[in-house]
């Protein structure tokens, strides 16, 4: 009985993809060269399901080789027509969430890399104060040094 | 480039600006600077440069259209949005040669070939939208009764075959990027109403694009 009912679907399905097949063959893309090489076969141009369905088979094979790099193709159309409409779409809610939580982490950033400096410079500070004040003399005058040659030239 | 492409590249361009009904051969060698007969040399006539550019177009096309009959867009509904970014490339490919879309029913009627292959050709993008969204369906996308489908996917293939044209009418020449992300809203216009509340959002992104467009042209 269950059998049967098998056979019956399974013949349904196969009915199914021959008419598939037969609208595949229709309008394929290589349905000129399968209805040539048909023609050369029958001298009447294939109106026939039959022929039709040859041809579809035909072109599913073709296609099936064909399809990897058809698919690719579209899909990095897709991927490109995808990141200019993000360009231009106005900004959602998401979108905003997701720069707060940027801007987030760029501050803690921020202030991490502020308590390293502070950090750094802090024991600096302690060196530099127990420097002799004899050493910071040359250097304050050397800008007044800089100065004099100016006026010189001029 | 080779001559011949010239001349084909060079053709396109003119039937798309002027007409194709408004320019000659004469025109066409004008425009590269060749000569009428250098031309007769690669072209015997419109005929054959008008056959050969259908022949690409058909090629491109119906190429870029089996691609969702053969394989689904979208693998879940996590990435629907693939399907509303696909017609953007179909209609931006027949945007490339709009010539054939803005002088169909002439050029049809006075090329009988084309008029087979084009057949053909309304038939797959029938073929390409109903895949479309039988997946959608079988996805919980769209939420359509299977006898819908039908007709709202004839809806679209009308839609899409004759929107260059209409766009042209109504406005004549404007900005492509206008024309093209029209096409598409109008399209997805059709599937809103069975589309839930997730999918809305890509749609009302649509409507915003198209009014930030209309506010700067």
């Amino acid at each position: 009985m269950s059998d049967e009912k098998n056979k019956v679907t399974d013949k349904a399905s196969e009915i199914a993809r021959n008419i598939w097949l037969a609208g595949v063959g229709a309008y394929g893309r290589a349905v000129d060269e399968a209805q040539s090489s048909l023609k050369k076969a029958t001298p009447q141009p294939p109106k026939l399901f039959r022929d039709l369905v040859k041809a579809g088979a035909a072109l599913e094979e073709e296609a099936s080789e064909a399809r990897a790099s058809a698919i690719s193709s579209v899909e990095e159309r897709i991927a490109q027509v995808r990141e200019n409409f993000h360009l231009q779409r106005p900004a959602r809610i998401e979108d905003l969430q997701a720069m707060h939580d940027k801007l987030d982490r760029l501050t803690r950033k921020v202030d991490a890399l502020t308590r390293l400096v502070s950090e750094q410079q802090a024991p600096k500070k302690k060196a530099a104060a127990r420097k002799p004040a004899a050493k910071a003399a040359p250097a304050k005058k050397a800008p007044a040094r800089k100065a004099a040659t100016k006026a010189g030239k001029g | 480039m080779k001559t011949r492409d010239r001349i084909l590249h060079t053709s396109l361009a003119l039937f798309n600006e002027e007409g194709e009904e408004h320019t000659t051969t004469i025109d066409i060698a004008n425009e590269l600077d060749i000569s009428p007969g250098n031309l007769y040399y690669h072209f015997h006539g419109k005929d054959e440069i008008i056959a050969e550019l259908y022949h690409q177009y058909h090629t491109a096309i119906a190429h870029t259209l089996r691609a969702p009959v053969e394989q689904p867009l979208s693998s879940d509904a996590g990435n629907v949005e693939k399907n509303w970014y696909y017609l953007y490339v179909v209609l931006e490919e027949m945007y490339q040669y709009r010539f054939l879309y803005h002088n169909l029913d002439n050029i049809l009627l006075r090329y009988p070939e084309i008029r087979r292959q084009f057949q053909r050709l309304v038939q797959l993008k029938r073929a390409t939208l109903f895949a479309i969204c039988q997946t959608l369906l079988q996805q919980s996308v769209l939420d359509a009764g299977e006898q819908q489908l039908p007709v709202l996917v004839d809806n679209m293939t009308l839609n899409l075959t004759f929107w260059l044209s209409f766009d042209r009418l109504l406005h004549g020449e404007r900005d492509p990027a206008l024309t093209v992300h029209q096409g598409v809203l109008q399209l997805l216009a059709m599937i809103a109403p069975y589309l839930g509340e997730e999918q809305l959002d890509f749609y009302r992104d649509c409507e915003a694009i198209y009014a930030s467009m209309l506010a700067a042209s």
